[in-house]
């Protein structure tokens, strides 16, 4: 706990070095941030409902979704950035260590300027329960939950960056699948799954499945269908992925080339 | 302390492709030529040695070097260093061994030096006794006082080397691995480092496995040379049996005002006398003869006008050795 607090605070200071840097970064993904949300909320004012569901209900899948994977932008910012690893031999500094390659990556950086991010999702979330006005044991349960679906969501998100990182012990870059297995899965997770084609809806719950963070648990929450086994779904299969692409993770550092010098 | 026993390493090259399609069709495909980086390699080096690991660019030394420390896994044959295989037991011989690439700072780039040394004991778990004895004995002898609060990446290369050697001590690790730690520095900051490391050798009696390019570190300081090329041992002896072999001679050559008229036939520690033009060239042995001494004698043969010193690299003695 010591070394991650120093590695952090290492990392940080790193950081601060570059001051000017840090700002601009900061602001501009604010900016970003802040047009993608009014560009949301003008589609779902013109799209009051989207296949049974309202503008706060999928505000809450919305809200799930990007507070998820920005969360890992912030904290997994090594893993997506991971390529450079492999492409300038610099995973061999990882590796002489006696601490695992992946607790070093976690906490070699942390990519503040992405926590707006996170913020923009939150508010996402409070207006939309607010706005949903759900009886008081009903919304009771939706806040006990809520933590349990963002943190399943963080975590698939996680498995998901560390699986499409693995890649690049054979491929070496992996910026072209990140497109596929990260921003398109999560973007689309922002809305209901139902109105996704058999085919997509498939991959969503099996190979890439970010349908069970927060589909599969609002649905319930919400009383739209399933049972009370959704709730289970998330956290059983956050778990189930990590375990699976830690072992690939694992698999993949067997096959590091490294680099000549 | 180090034991290789028929270590392989082979390399599959894919093809690689441009693009999403093609990255993942190279993923898949299976077109690839095979590169043994490592071919049949065993060697056994024991507590206290000083061994020199030479051979030309691509000749498999860093591939060696990163399957002794677990970076990677070799295609074939068994590594046990300290007593553990470093694929198995990669975190407990990490424990054991300090690795420094001259090519790659280890240090952390952005932050001044003793903050590396802060995270690196953190991440040892060294004892705070240890090390502040550790940062006195270091300063004594590399002299890292002085840029301590320095950010790396401002440091000259030859203080980071230094502080990159000194990072590589803080678990007072048994074994040491050095991939070309004196590549690129000038006179002065080599010295210095070879001082440093002939004490480690000698009174703490720290089991040290070295990469160069330059002669000088070999001659000064190892005492067992194991030479690769294309992968293999070519040869495994003392800097004796090198020299016998090959003959490791240095070169001067010398220009008189005027050719001296009788030079004498024979000289202890000069193996070759020849002419070249209006140049004497000179081949002697530096054990026997310093430089030096060498330079007094051609002085007293005539007047010199141009003198010349030269080293053989490790290019060309590998070349004499086949």
């Amino acid at each position: 706990m010591n070394l991650y607090l120093k590695l952090l605070s290492g990392s940080l200071r790193s950081r601060m070095q570059y001051k000017m840097n840090f700002l601009v970064s900061s602001l501009s993904y604010g900016l970003i941030m802040a047009v993608d949300f009014v560009l949301l909320a003008a589609i779902l004012q013109r799209f009051n409902d989207v296949k049974g569901w309202n503008l706060y209900e999928v505000g809450l899948l919305y809200g799930i979704s990007s507070v998820a994977i920005t969360l890992y932008r912030v904290f997994g910012v090594e893993i997506h950035n991971f390529e450079r690893y492999m492409v300038e031999g610099e995973f061999d500094s990882l590796l002489i260590r006696p601490v695992s390659p992946l607790s070093l990556l976690l906490t070699k950086n942390l990519d503040l300027s992405r926590i707006g991010g996170t913020a923009q999702g939150v508010i996402i979330l409070v207006i939309s329960i607010i706005g949903l006005s759900l009886d008081s044991f009903d919304m009771f349960l939706l806040l006990l939950y809520l933590p349990i679906s963002i943190a399943s969501g963080v975590v698939i998100c996680f498995s998901l960056g560390l699986l499409t990182a693995t890649f690049a012990f054979w491929t070496q870059r992996i910026k072209d699948f990140q497109t596929f297995t990260l921003y398109a899965p999560f973007n689309a997770a922002n809305y209901p799954m139902n109105i996704y084609p058999g085919w997509l809806k498939i991959i969503f719950f099996t190979v890439i499945p970010v349908g069970f963070m927060n589909y599969t648990p609002i649905l319930f929450l919400l009383d739209k269908g399933g049972s009370i086994w959704n709730l289970a779904w998330p956290p059983a299969v956050a778990l189930g992925f990590l375990f699976l692409s830690l072992r690939f993770w694992h698999f993949g550092i067997r096959h590091y080339h490294s680099t000549g010098s | 302390m180090i034991v290789a026993d028929q270590l392989n390493k082979h390399f599959k090259i894919y093809e690689t492709k441009k693009g999403f399609i093609g990255s993942f069709t190279s993923l898949l495909s299976t077109k690839h030529h095979v590169v043994k980086a490592v071919n049949d390699i065993s060697f056994n080096i024991g507590e206290g040695e000083f061994v020199g690991y030479i051979g030309p660019n691509g000749a498999g030394k860093s591939t060696t070097i990163k399957m002794l420390s677990g970076i990677l896994h070799p295609t074939g044959g068994s590594i046990e260093v300290a007593g553990l295989s470093p694929q198995k037991r990669r975190k407990e011989v990490a424990k054991k061994i300090g690795i420094v690439f001259g090519q790659r700072t280890q240090l952390w780039w952005d932050l001044p030096l003793r903050d590396s040394f802060d995270i690196l004991k953190e991440m040892y778990k060294v004892p705070d006794a240890k090390y502040h004895a550790f940062l006195k004995l270091y300063d004594d002898m590399l002299q890292i006082g002085q840029f301590m609060n320095t950010p790396v990446r401002k440091l000259s290369l030859g203080q980071r080397m230094r502080g990159d050697l000194a990072a590589a001590m803080i678990h007072d690790p048994d074994v040491l691995f050095l991939d070309e730690p004196t590549i690129g520095l000038d006179v002065n900051a080599k010295t210095s480092i070879r001082s440093f490391l002939k004490e480690l050798n000698g009174k703490e009696k720290k089991t040290i496995l070295l990469t160069t390019h330059d002669m000088d570190d070999i001659e000064q300081l190892c005492s067992r040379v194991i030479v690769i090329n294309h992968g293999q041992i070519v040869l495994d002896g003392s800097i004796t049996d090198l020299r016998h072999n090959i003959g490791l001679p240095s070169v001067i050559e010398v220009q008189y005002r005027e050719k001296p008229q009788h030079l004498p036939a024979e000289f202890d520690g000069i193996e070759k006398m020849r002419w070249e033009d209006d140049k004497l060239i000179l081949m002697y042995d530096r054990s026997v003869l310093s430089s030096p001494s060498l330079l007094q004698v051609v002085s007293k043969w005539g007047e010199p006008v141009d003198i010349q010193m030269k080293e053989p690299d490790i290019e060309e003695v590998i070349q004499k050795i086949y």
